[in-house]
């Protein structure tokens, strides 16, 4: 099926007339024109000037995001804090031909000099903890030159690196 | 020009988001600056990916204590950030990091996940860690692995409190190396029967 546009008809002289005529009028503005656009325009200088205070505002937003960020580093820079869920624990080991014996672990960075063991009477070497619950992996360094495992837990399966290691299960 | 408020509000925390990603000093202090970096990268994976970052930080910090090298060490912490996605994948997005880090530690020793995902069925709404961490050591310690699923899947079928399974594997371990159990020890021994009659 064939549809045909009919197209629109052209203007003739009079109605351009008539046009230009309507827009040629002038616009009837009323009594107190001018009083009115002077206080449109104070109210647009009166938003102006309030700009500056929305722009501390969003500053200050800005800034605490800012502090928000950087608490947010402090607490991944740094170890895990303590909690009041620590349950004390006592590692033992029996060395008494050796001068120093420190534990290394998940519980303190791995540190050789955090957590030194002290001696008894009997040779034994001992330490207590507040641990929280969980697993634990650590070992013990004698003499500065020694790895030995703790003989009272189990061994840690992913021993990666060559020392034999613990684990210890925190309830 | 006039910066928005919301603009630089955006920018300060990407910067802090930047400022984040390279910041541990633990492992910036205590490795070398490639090791450092892989390390660090594997952390902030872990974090967007919503897997627990201590362990890899702590597997680091172990491997520098423990005298080993950068390529050592970017190794275990790669299986380790494997094994916690891993553990992670059986357990859920519910698990904590906790229960993901010990899950972790299982699967290293030799745990299928499937049986994970047992555990995690069967003890719902309880903390795995105590479960997962003793099935892990009597699996480490040469126990067989059905008879050690076995064990655990009773204590918590009949939701045992952890230290059952606590007391489970110190029997376990006894049993192994053939030591008496101070608990029968010091149990009362049955009154003999008195002699027959006559």
């Amino acid at each position: 099926m064939t549809s045909f546009r009919a197209d629109p008809p052209e203007p003739d002289d009079e109605t351009l007339r008539r046009v230009v005529a309507e827009l040629r009028r002038p616009v009837p503005l009323g009594p107190g024109i001018d009083q009115r656009a002077l206080a449109a325009i104070r109210a647009g200088r009166d938003q102006t000037a309030s700009r500056p205070r929305r722009w501390w505002l969003g500053a200050a937003a800005a800034m605490a995001a800012l502090a928000a960020s950087l608490l947010l580093v402090v607490r991944h820079a740094n170890p895990p804090a303590a909690t009041g869920r620590e349950r004390e624990v006592v590692l033992r080991l029996v060395a008494p031909a050796s001068s120093a014996v420190v534990v290394v672990g998940d519980f303190n960075d791995w540190s050789p000099v955090a957590t030194p063991l002290q001696p008894t009477a009997s040779g034994e070497w001992t330490v207590r903890l507040d641990l929280r619950p969980g697993r634990y992996r650590y070992t013990f360094l004698v003499d500065g030159r020694e790895w030995k495992s703790d003989p009272a837990e189990p061994p840690a399966p992913d021993n990666d690196y060559g020392p034999p290691t613990s684990v210890l299960t925190v309830t | 020009m006039r910066l928005r408020p919301a603009f630089l509000a955006a920018c300060l925390l990407l910067v802090g988001r930047g400022i984040l990603s390279a910041q541990d000093r633990r492992i910036t202090e205590r490795l070398d600056p490639v090791t450092a970096d892989a390390v660090q990268h594997l952390v902030d994976s872990a974090r967007t990916a919503g897997l627990p970052a201590e362990p890899l930080v702590q597997k680091a910090l172990e491997g520098s204590t423990l005298g080993a090298g950068g390529d050592r060490i970017r190794a275990a912490v790669s299986v380790l950030f494997a094994q916690l996605s891993r553990a992670r994948a059986a357990l859920g997005t519910s698990a904590s990091d906790a229960e993901v880090t010990a899950a972790a530690g299982a699967l290293r020793a030799g745990v299928p996940a499937d049986t994970l995902q047992h555990l995690r069925a069967l003890r719902s709404g309880r903390s795995l860690v105590v479960p997962i961490s003793v099935l892990a050591d009597l699996v480490a310690e040469g126990t067989p692995l059905d008879r050690a699923y076995q064990s655990v899947f009773d204590l918590a079928r009949d939701g045992r409190p952890d230290d059952d399974f606590l007391a489970l594997r110190r029997r376990e371990v006894r049993q192994a190396v053939g030591a008496p159990d101070p608990a029968d020890a010091q149990a009362p021994k049955p009154a003999p029967d008195p002699p027959a009659k006559p």
